[in-house]
């Protein structure tokens, strides 16, 4: 940055001098899904391992498109669009596997309770 | 927009081709992102509710369906949360792209009718347990 910081132009506003800021809030926006997800695996660790254990394995393929999509958003709608389906196509994919374990599934009352 | 236009929305190629306009600064494309985001982990958010509810709760006596009917909407609500989301992400990006007004969200009414009708179905779960 080379203007003076002793004398701020009328324009002061952060975003201006570092649209960067987005770029970083968007990064912190796909870390928060991506332990979203995993916290999502770890209830379900407690329910159901085996589909605990296939959510907290997408864990880190968000966390990676999240990565993707820091380094190339401003590019044109297409790879974007594709990276934010795949988010879409997964939660569908949780909720479904949610489903059919809150359905089917042997209820734990008191899971949570320290034994 | 007709049917087939809405369903053409979800599939990821349609707007790749879309290259109408051009392109908006990036602070809007990755505020749009981050929009999309917060709406995702909403989504995942009552489908770990629901799951909760349905699995880790003591059943109610006197209602054994309770936790199913107050779980299971949640995870499907979830599920169209997410989807919706996306659809409003393509809509979004699109109107800045063309310089157009941003069009108007259904997501927060969705969420709102969510919220109350799971209120109503507690209230109702709850006094069928209180009167057993």
């Amino acid at each position: 940055m080379t203007r003076d910081p002793a004398t701020p132009a009328a324009d002061d506003d952060p975003e201006e001098r570092d649209p960067g800021l987005a770029r970083e809030r968007t990064s912190l926006s796909w870390t928060r899904t991506a332990i979203s997800f995993g916290a999502l695996g770890g209830v379900l660790l407690k329910v159901n391992v085996i589909s605990g254990l296939i959510i907290l394995a997408i864990t880190p393929l968000v966390w990676q498109l999240g990565r993707l999509s820091a380094r190339g958003a401003s590019r044109a709608a297409g790879p974007n669009a594709t990276r934010l389906w795949l988010i879409t196509v997964s939660i569908v994919a949780v909720s479904l596997i949610a489903l059919l374990v809150a359905v089917f599934g042997r209820a734990a009352p008191g899971g949570l309770r320290l034994r | 927009m007709s049917w087939s236009g809405r369903l053409a929305v979800l599939w990821p190629g349609t707007t790749a081709e879309d290259e109408a306009g051009t392109e908006p600064d990036p602070r809007f494309t990755f505020a749009n992102e981050r929009t999309f985001l917060a709406w995702s982990r909403t989504a995942l958010a009552l489908v770990v509710a629901g799951l909760a509810i349905v699995q880790l709760l003591p059943p109610f006596p006197g209602v054994p369906a309770g936790r199913h009917l107050l779980g299971v909407p949640l995870i499907v609500l979830g599920a169209v949360l997410a989807v919706v989301a996306y659809a409003e992400w393509v809509r979004n990006q699109r109107a800045l792209r063309r310089g157009e007004p941003l069009p108007r969200s259904v997501m927060p009414w969705i969420l709102a009718a969510t919220i109350a009708g799971m209120a109503v179905i507690s209230a109702i779960v709850l006094l069928i347990e209180a009167t057993r």
